[in-house]
């Protein structure tokens, strides 16, 4: 490689060197309109495949940014979603619960249930009230689905309620109709895993058909008259042409229920109203026809008697009319003939 | 064709490499102020090789592109590149040219220089001349140094032929 420093200076380069200095000193003190109409010129011309590939670059830069923020909202959103639908659940019991509380005519406590991972969980609840809240044992468990169950233990701030899947678990009840009492107790044949009641001591002469709304009766003291227990999808066994056992789908899955309500005080009076459940509803909308179609039948009845009534009396007229006819025809002295025979036999209106 | 019109030819990929990497990758590093000028490099190496005139032809044609691209004061890079590649033609004369710490010296102090023309010349406040001049600019200097000594250990070969010989 060869030094240039005995290079000299040519008079080109000094030209070169004034002439770009003279059109930089004239761009830097023209005006300012002027140098933006060329550099607009030169970037849409000479320069547009440098200003496109710096967009480019831009946009890439830009697009990950983009991408990482997009990528973070979609995983914000995601978490957020998959709690949406519990939420809503969550929400909508709530709601329920408070319908429920606003047509519950006993006094009552609401609680939390406080779930344990245990497989048992669902046998024996864990509620965040207790004896300062006014819960005692025995006292009933609902949801606003139906019966959870009953407080089996008190302790100051909180209680252990065993739900109906509890072995030791009994209610009597009844059906909707009224037609057959039991004993509704927890299935010993589960099927498929799946929590069941039986509602036991059902006469053999009384039938239950499917889809019948099974209600808590109130005897025996503990659960007050009314509460859905659950509604009947089978029969699992007959004994002996005695009794049938109805197999039932509970009204309330204790191990779903967040919050419930604890019953207080007094046990009776009737709380069916309280749960407006469709069997219920459809019993009530069955006995409402059934009184209409009575009342229409006395309706009918009574027309039919008062257009017998009006009949005869049209008849007991006729017969009259006839009659005075008759005897003006026969009758001298109003310018008759006498015959020995009436012209037109009257009808006999006792007839 | 012969040698020198390939390794001319070589130069000229160098240079165009040069401009790739000044307007696709600088816009992706992380603060673009401080990174290395990729177009100030290309012009300090292409008029140290060159004649003065050329440097500052070239130093012309790059600022009038920064002044394209940067419309903050037109005519303010144009100056201060013109200026500084004729320096770099010139100064080549009075250092070891060959050496390549002093070639990426010649471009760290190219780079203050235009610096500080561009901010003067873009009539900027005295604070944030101040600061431009004594903490962004030393440290895009250091970062194009860098870069520049890097791209010479690169293409040594290259940089080694005499473009006005």
């Amino acid at each position: 490689m060869t030094f240039e420093s005995d290079r000299r200076y040519t008079r080109r380069d000094t030209v070169l060197l004034l002439l770009c200095l003279t059109l930089s000193l004239a761009a830097l003190f023209s005006p300012a309109a002027w140098g933006n109409d060329v550099a607009a010129t030169l970037r849409g011309t000479v320069l547009s495949p440098l200003v496109w590939l710096q967009a480019r670059a831009e946009e890439g830069r830009t697009s990950r940014v983009r991408f990482r923020v997009v990528t973070t909202e979609r995983d914000s959103a995601a978490y957020l979603a998959q709690f949406l639908p519990s939420l809503r659940a969550e929400n909508e019991r709530l709601r329920q619960l408070l319908r429920l509380s606003h047509r519950l005519t006993a006094s009552y406590v609401a609680a939390e249930v406080l779930h344990q991972p245990q497989a048992t969980d669902s046998r024996t609840l864990l509620l965040s009230v207790g004896s300062r809240q006014g819960v005692a044992p025995f006292n009933p468990v609902v949801a606003p689905e139906g019966l959870i169950g009953v407080i089996l233990s008190v302790s100051g701030t909180s209680s252990i309620a065993m739900s109906w899947a509890h072995p030791e678990f009994r209610v009597s009840a009844f059906t909707v109709g009224g037609n057959a009492f039991g004993v509704v107790a927890p299935s010993i044949e589960g099927r498929n895993n799946e929590g069941a009641l039986e509602f036991r001591g059902v006469p053999y002469r009384d039938s239950v058909p499917l889809g019948t709304l099974v209600l808590s009766s109130g005897l025996g003291g503990v659960f007050p008259k009314g509460i859905p227990v659950g509604t009947v999808i089978g029969t699992v066994r007959e004994e002996a042409g005695w009794e049938r056992v109805y197999r039932l789908r509970p009204a309330a899955n204790p191990g779903s229920a967040a919050h419930v309500l604890v019953l207080l005080g007094s046990r009776g009076g009737d709380l069916a109203p309280a749960f407006p459940s469709d069997s219920l509803l459809e019993v009530l909308r069955l006995d409402s026809i059934a009184r209409g179609r009575r009342a229409d039948s006395v309706a009918q009845a009574v027309k039919a008697a008062t257009q017998a009534v009006r009949a005869a009396t049209q008849a007991v007229k006729a017969a009259r009319a006839a009659r005075r006819d008759s005897l003006a025809r026969t009758s001298p002295i109003l310018g008759g003939t006498s015959t020995g025979q009436p012209a037109v036999q009257p009808e006999d209106s006792s007839q | 064709m012969s040698p020198r019109r390939v390794t001319r030819a070589q130069v000229a990929l160098v240079l165009l490499l040069l401009v790739v990497l000044q307007f696709y990758i600088r816009p992706r590093l992380w603060n673009a102020r401080v990174s290395p000028d990729f177009l100030l490099i290309g012009l300090m190496l292409f008029a140290m090789r060159s004649g003065a005139g050329a440097g500052a032809l070239a130093g012309f044609i790059v600022g009038l592109i920064e002044d394209t691209l940067t419309p903050a004061r037109f005519g303010a890079a144009a100056l201060a590149h013109t200026v500084v590649g004729y320096l770099a033609a010139w100064g080549r004369a009075l250092f070891f040219a060959d050496n390549m710490l002093v070639n990426a010296g010649f471009v760290a102090v190219g780079l203050w220089l235009r610096d500080l023309i561009v901010l003067v010349a873009s009539e900027t406040d005295h604070r944030q001349l101040l600061t431009e001049l004594t903490f962004y600019s030393p440290i895009q200097a250091l970062t194009t140094a860098a870069f520049a000594l890097v791209l010479l250990l690169t293409f040594r070969a290259v940089f080694s032929v005499r473009l006005d010989a």
